[in-house]
């Protein structure tokens, strides 16, 4: 059935049922922790944590966020610039696959936190090691994603465009890429959050400003509520995130959306 | 082919240009000397001196230009030290001494800022505790990086308490003031320089907290150092001279000005409340001003004390105490009225 537009039912299923199932749950967490009394250092309710929020300045906040969004869209970007191209080349020769892909089972498998400390003694305390960090985290699933996606080109297209003499550049950018495309774009969605907490993870390190930073300080200085707003802050960032990439794959490639997702 | 010779006077020219351009951008370096400073763990009142040392102009005064790196432990500042990335920090003097045992590294103390140790039991004050004796048997918190962990053993001993009858827990220091209020610990080891963050954090619970030193049970010993690496210190001596002389300027106006000393901080950090540091700078000034401090001059290395710490050190950490001469990891050419 053809649908035409955003229905009422929809508009209450898609938007205003995921906020109420969210607002349904910090009320029942403000209850629980008034009627047992829960002390704030053990669990502060939703609004103590806002009162936290809103005592520190914004624009304190905007320096912050704009540390950790910096670091982690640097690193996703440098992420993407190598991946996509690493698959690339993995597809087409099964001699670099093989000579590669345990390397990146090794990088993956590596726990990022033991690591962080040795990629920051080697490159400064600037912010090259945390968006190398950020980068680290977030490239294998893109690597993952975009090489089954190359992969997933039906024979025979891969047979016609052989027959039509198609150069291996064409094939890669005509034929496979298109098919490619929703792997991608599942391979970015998982990248963008991570690339947050590689980011979080190298502001635990070193930073000097950062909402993972400002966590630790938090925490240091026993401000619980301060750093539980921090953490919900963080993951509002990596919501928008997440969307954004949503967003953009619905804007520029939507015929590579399942079909009850176009809109 | 050869690509075809340039005229002489060319390239006279461009030599001379280069030259001039060096010349002045070296001028202009030496106008003033770039300082990274390397803080042991995040700003707070405790880290005030450099602070004031930039917003006083000590530092401006004696032509440097001082920037400061934020750390996570003695071993992260010292590590950042010998690579390059800082040229002068803070670090405690165990660490130093044991980073030197275990095969050495670049860096050596050069000024002693806290000549008492600042390990310390906090519990509450209805607790039952009320000095080093009475832990026996109870569960006590610590974080697992503290330097205090390798003289706990040595404070039980001298106070007479079996090791054995302790339970001890290792958490993360932001979880440790929690799980005293919390009654998930009877005692948590931490710094006096935590104090206040301690202090207010009961008072939201509606508990006191009971602190006990453990140089007032016994142990003495240096803590946080002014170290610096070899490189700083072999190429750049005067340099390290003037800023020793500023810091040392700094540390005076911080405990005769804590509550300007802790807006210094707080102006750079804004995260630092100018409150609780000033009560932290107020809290902390025995280890740093102190009966030893007095005879033997702020930043001064005495051999007996230096040399008690390092046998502490190596007991608790079960080294050998002939691995290390003490006196090898410090130079004293830099405390003021020092050698």
């Amino acid at each position: 059935m053809k649908r035409t537009g955003i229905t009422l039912y929809d508009l209450y299923a898609q938007r205003l049922l995921p906020l109420l199932a969210l607002l349904g749950l910090v009320l029942v967490w403000e209850v629980l922790c008034r009627l047992f009394n829960v002390p704030e250092y053990v669990l502060p309710a939703p609004s103590v944590i806002f009162e936290a929020f809103l005592n520190v300045d914004g624009q304190r906040w905007f320096d912050h966020l704009w540390a950790t969004l910096r670091v982690a869209l640097l690193g996703f970007a440098l992420a993407v610039s190598i991946s996509i191209p690493m698959a690339i080349m993995m597809v087409r020769s099964a001699f670099l696959a093989r000579t590669l892909l345990p390397f990146l089972i090794i990088v993956q498998s590596t726990p990022i936190v033991a690591v962080a400390p040795l990629i920051i003694v080697i490159l400064g305390a600037g912010e090259a090691p945390r968006t190398v960090i950020a980068c680290l985290i977030s490239f294998f699933p893109i690597v993952v994603a975009t090489t089954s996606g190359l992969l997933s080109t039906p024979k025979e297209m891969l047979e016609l465009s052989n027959s039509l003499k198609a150069s291996p550049a064409r094939q890669i950018w005509q034929v496979r890429l298109p098919y490619a495309v929703p792997h991608i774009f599942s391979g970015l969605k998982v990248a963008i959050t991570l690339a947050i907490i590689g980011a979080v993870i190298a502001e635990f390190v070193a930073a000097e400003q950062g909402l993972g930073y400002f966590v630790q300080f938090s925490t240091s200085y026993f401000r619980i509520p301060q750093a539980f707003a921090a953490l919900f802050f963080l993951s509002m960032v990596s919501l928008l995130l997440f969307k954004a990439v949503q967003l953009v794959q619905q804007t520029f490639f939507s015929w590579s959306l399942p079909a009850d997702e176009e809109h | 082919m050869i690509p075809p010779a340039k005229h002489p006077s060319i390239r006279w020219t461009k030599l001379a240009t280069g030259t001039l351009i060096t010349l002045l951008m070296s001028g202009a370096a030496q106008a003033t000397d770039r300082v990274t400073f390397q803080l042991d763990w995040l700003p707070g009142g405790d880290k005030a001196p450099v602070y004031v040392g930039i917003a006083q102009g000590f530092f401006a005064e004696q032509d440097l230009d001082v920037r400061i790196s934020q750390g996570r432990g003695s071993t992260d500042a010292m590590t950042k030290l010998a690579t390059g990335q800082a040229d002068i920090g803070l670090s405690d003097i165990t660490a130093l001494m044991a980073a030197h045992a275990e095969g050495g590294i670049p860096v050596r103390g050069v000024y002693s800022i806290f000549s008492q140790p600042p390990h310390a039991f906090y519990v509450l004050e209805d607790s039952g505790i009320e000095q080093v004796s009475d832990v026996a048997g109870k569960r006590i918190a610590t974080s697992p990086f503290t330097s205090s962990n390798l003289f706990l053993p040595l404070l039980l001993e001298m106070n007479g308490v079996d090791e054995q009858s302790i339970n001890l827990i290792q958490s993360d220091p932001g979880t440790l003031s929690p799980m005293l209020l919390n009654g998930r610990t009877d005692v948590v080891i931490s710094w006096v320089t935590d104090q206040e963050r301690y202090a207010d954090n009961a008072l939201s619970a509606g508990v006191t907290l009971r602190i006990i030193p453990w140089h007032e049970a016994g142990l003495e010993a240096y803590s946080t150092t002014l170290v610096a690496s070899d490189r700083f210190l072999e190429e750049r001596p005067d340099v390290a001279r003037r800023f020793i002389d500023a810091y040392e300027q700094a540390i005076e106006y911080t405990w005769a000005n804590p509550n300007e000393a802790a807006e210094a901080v707080n102006a750079v950090v804004p995260e630092v409340e100018v409150d609780m540091a000033a009560r932290t700078i107020e809290a902390i000034r025995p280890l740093v001003f102190n009966t030893f401090s007095e005879t033997h001059g702020l930043g001064a290395f005495e051999p007996s004390r230096l040399a008690a710490t390092w046998q502490w050190t190596a007991e608790a950490q079960e080294m050998d105490v002939n691995l290390l001469d003490p006196e090898s990891i410090i130079d004293r050419r830099f405390v003021p009225g020092g050698e």
